[in-house]
């Protein structure tokens, strides 16, 4: 052991929980060892300082719980406005679709029928160049026509006969 | 329990007699991690902020003491984690005090084992500068394993580690340590060569 380097003994364990045992073993080597011997002063230090760290108390002060309790309302209100604004933004967002909703359905109802049977009546009128009386005239000439022929047809028939 | 329950539906004061039972473990724990009383402060009081809001998961079965234990460890581990790290330290670092209770102690470090309040401060305030070197978690195991003589499984238990990564923690911030402290030797070695040629 004495031949062994010691720097993982010092370092898988706190020196203070170091058997006196192993303590000895180490000072064995590090009187011979000028490497393990610095590795060693540090670790003694190490400890000694985390010691001191560690052996620093504080205790509260009169007035923490009073600080603690005010910081609590100020997070609980901030809390609460946070929820009454999600809240809110929540309405907000419901109203506002309902509104688009309204404003869509009386855009469809009276906006779009209108225009739609005005459209139609113009695209009727442009693709036949005539109106409706035009053609209920046309069609009663045409029908007045046709009878004048079928009489002329008829006569000429009993004319031929004779 | 019963102070948890009330306290849980909104009882102020059962909140602060909580406080006022454990405030002053809560900041005997968090005092282990911050050498400045206002860093101690807001550790403690973001632990009981914590705690008010987590009311509700504490069940009874351990103690309350273990539980804001817990808390307490989560906290100032996360409090370390966000604080910015100090580069190297080196020997102008330090000041002269703290150099002397360097020199001093490097003779009998093993037999020193009580010293004055005041070189306890030295001490205590070279050993925070060392340590906010390192990581946070090397911070933490140094600081309980090492420094409190807290066991593997404690720490385990309170940061929620497993038993083996504490092991290796405490293994590789031992290590950090010890060469932190070796180079700050080192460095006083030399310039105290250094002065003594000149001399």
């Amino acid at each position: 052991m004495r031949d062994e380097h010691i720097i993982s003994l010092i370092e898988n364990t706190s020196l203070g929980n170091l058997s006196d045992n192993d303590l000895t073993v180490i000072r064995a080597h590090a009187n011979e060892c000028s490497n393990c011997l610095r590795a060693f002063e540090a670790a003694q230090l190490s400890l000694l300082l985390l010691k001191e760290h560690a052996a620093v108390q504080f205790e509260p002060s009169p007035f923490f719980h009073t600080r603690v309790l005010a910081a609590l309302r100020e997070r609980q209100a901030v809390n609460d406005n946070w929820a009454f604004g999600r809240l809110w933004r929540a309405a907000g967002a419901l109203a506002s679709s309902m509104v688009a909703t309204v404003a869509a359905l009386a855009f469809l109802t009276f906006v779009i029928p209108d225009r739609h049977v005005a459209t139609i009546s113009q695209a009727s009128l442009n693709a036949n160049g005539y109106s409706a009386e035009e053609v209920i005239l046309d069609q009663a000439q045409s029908e007045e026509v046709s009878e004048g022929q079928l009489l002329t047809t008829i006569y000429d028939g009993d004319e031929e006969t004779k | 329990m019963e102070l948890a329950r009330s306290a849980r539906e909104g009882d102020e004061s059962a909140f602060e007699e909580i406080m006022r039972r454990y405030s002053p473990r809560v900041f005997r724990f968090a005092g282990k991690f911050f050498k400045q009383r206002s860093l101690v402060e807001e550790a403690a009081q973001e632990v009981f902020l914590k705690a008010f809001t987590e009311l509700g998961s504490y069940e009874g079965r351990g103690s309350m003491e273990g539980w804001l234990t817990r808390i307490t460890t989560n906290t100032c581990l996360n409090l370390l984690r966000s604080s910015k790290r100090r580069p190297e330290l080196t020997v102008s670092d330090l000041t002269e005090d703290q150099s002397d209770w360097l020199d001093k102690n490097l003779t009998d470090a093993a037999t020193q084992q009580h010293q004055s309040s005041e070189r306890s401060l030295v001490a205590a305030d070279l050993a925070g500068r060392v340590l906010h070197t390192m990581p946070a978690d090397d911070q933490l195991v140094l600081t309980m394993i090492d420094g409190e003589d807290a066991s593997v499984k404690d720490v385990a238990a309170l940061t929620g580690w497993s038993e083996s990564k504490v092991k290796t923690q405490a293994f590789r911030a031992r290590r950090r340590m010890r060469e932190a402290v070796e180079k700050l030797l080192a460095g006083r070695k030399g310039r105290r060569a250094l002065s003594d040629a000149r001399s």
